[in-house]
């Protein structure tokens, strides 16, 4: 029975905790892969543009600014950076979700990738304004264009999750 | 026509300030507030300054403990593959250790010509006692992201770090401290694209800027002459223009890369530093 509550709270709280264990973490590269670190992404992107778009009620906009917060100290950049991007990200993705009447997973993985430049330029905006930090754009576009490649296997492995603890509820 | 334009500005009003039941805050607000967290940081008040030493410290200490998973990974991936490396590994080690040996009777010789020359020159050595002093640390967490590679320290103002500081990891020049909270620091690597530091070439009396390029392996030399062509196996020392750092702490080294090019390497390796020493610029003891 404990089992069970434990594995219900974890589902509930997954996107959450998974968003600030990535923004403590700040998982930005496979760095601990030196093979793959060419196939850096942003999984925050990933995982915010979905729960936004699918369960908006399991991922609050406070809790996105706060975890932006949390992975700008993280990495050093200027506080609110992160925050802003997401915050972009999700405000579009909330316009989307409010516009589409049937979602299908094609056309909102063809929709991400106007998002996460989008996001990504706002990100680089505030960053080449805001302090004096140089970086390579490249690695930004790369970024960019992972975290879009990579996100059908996250929209059905979130999907998997949600599914569970539709379930489990 | 005015009828979709009007139903776009409703749907853009709409998800910018209508919540759903369990949203506390709605979008515009929280944009806003970013906003104005992006300005409030760039001022120079020093609220902001404190309060940002506070938080820091805090995600750090949290930081470290979130990481330890990923260190975990890297850390048996390391182990995995010096085991199936060992017997190349022995064989190169020995024959460094001749290498070496060689070098420490010519840097003997060198020393001993040097000290007297100078007594000849009658020159005092200009190395100050004082700045020797290195504070040792303890690296709590590795951040090398696109944008900014630096390490993070468990040291800070507290243990007498200042802003500036130069770090070396096993008696190599690393980086230097760019950001000091009560508790911790943050380092910013050689290897970092903002990284400048002035320089000297071996054998030549050249000056320039060495640059980091986002690797180890990758380091660039700026405001070189014209005429000046970088040779292989050329070390790269610190020049102490500026009075940032002493002169003749080596740095980097030239090589040829696999596109048989001459290229620049770190001598440390910023990815093996677990204890570093922090001082104010000095050779480390």
């Amino acid at each position: 029975m404990t089992f069970y509550k434990i594995k219900d709270v974890i589902l509930s709280f997954f996107p959450l905790l998974l968003l600030y264990f990535l923004s403590f973490s700040s998982f930005e590269t496979l760095k601990e892969f030196s093979n793959l670190i060419i196939f850096s992404f942003n999984l925050q992107m990933i995982l915010i543009y979905f729960y936004v778009l699918k369960y908006p009620d399991m991922l609050g906009y406070g809790h996105i600014f706060i975890a932006g917060i949390i992975n700008d100290t993280a990495i050093g950049i200027p506080l609110g950076t992160s925050s802003l991007s997401y915050l972009i990200l999700s405000f579009i993705t909330t316009y989307i979700r409010n516009a589409t009447i049937r979602s299908k997973m094609t056309a909102e993985w063809v929709i991400f990738l106007p998002i996460v430049f989008l996001s990504n330029l706002i990100y680089f905006i505030v960053i080449n304004s805001f302090s004096n930090l140089s970086f390579y754009y490249v690695e930004l576009l790369r970024n960019s264009f992972f975290t879009f490649l990579f996100f059908p296997f996250f929209y059905y492995f979130f999907s998997f999750l949600s599914k569970l603890n539709k379930k489990e509820k | 026509m005015s009828d979709s334009r009007d139903d776009f500005i409703i749907a853009i009003r709409y998800a910018l300030l209508k919540k759903s039941t369990k949203q506390k805050f709605s979008l515009f607000f929280l944009i806003i507030l970013s906003i104005a967290t992006i300005t409030l940081d760039r001022s120079s008040l020093s609220v902001m300054s404190t309060s940002r030493a506070v938080l820091n410290d805090l995600i750090y200490q949290v930081a470290s403990i979130t990481s330890v998973p990923g260190k975990s990974i890297n850390y048996l991936a390391k182990v995995k593959k010096n085991y199936f490396s060992i017997y190349e590994q022995n064989k190169f080690l020995q024959d460094e250790v001749i290498k070496l040996k060689n070098n420490q009777f010519n840097n003997i010789f060198l020393r001993t010509e040097i000290d007297n020359l100078k007594k000849i020159l009658t020159l005092t050595d200009t190395r100050s006692l004082e700045g020797d002093i290195s504070i040792p640390a303890r690296i709590i967490l590795d951040q090398k992201s696109p944008y900014m590679q630096s390490l993070l320290a468990n040291k800070g103002t507290k243990n007498g770090i200042l802003k500036g500081m130069s770090v070396f990891s096993k008696n190599i020049l690393i980086g230097t401290v760019v950001e000091v909270n009560y508790m911790t620091s943050r380092i910013l690597l050689l290897t970092d694209l903002n990284s400048k530091i002035p320089v000297i070439i071996q054998n030549s009396d050249v000056n320039a800027i060495l640059s980091g390029g986002g690797s180890k392996n990758d380091f660039f030399l700026e405001y070189l002459p014209d005429e000046f062509n970088l040779e292989p196996d050329q070390v790269i020392f610190t020049s102490g223009k500026g009075g940032f750092l002493a002169a003749g702490i080596p740095v980097a080294q030239s090589y040829l890369n696999k596109k048989n090019e001459v290229a620049i390497k770190a001598l440390a390796d910023p990815d093996q530093a677990s204890i570093i020493f922090i001082n104010n610029g000095q050779l480390n003891k």
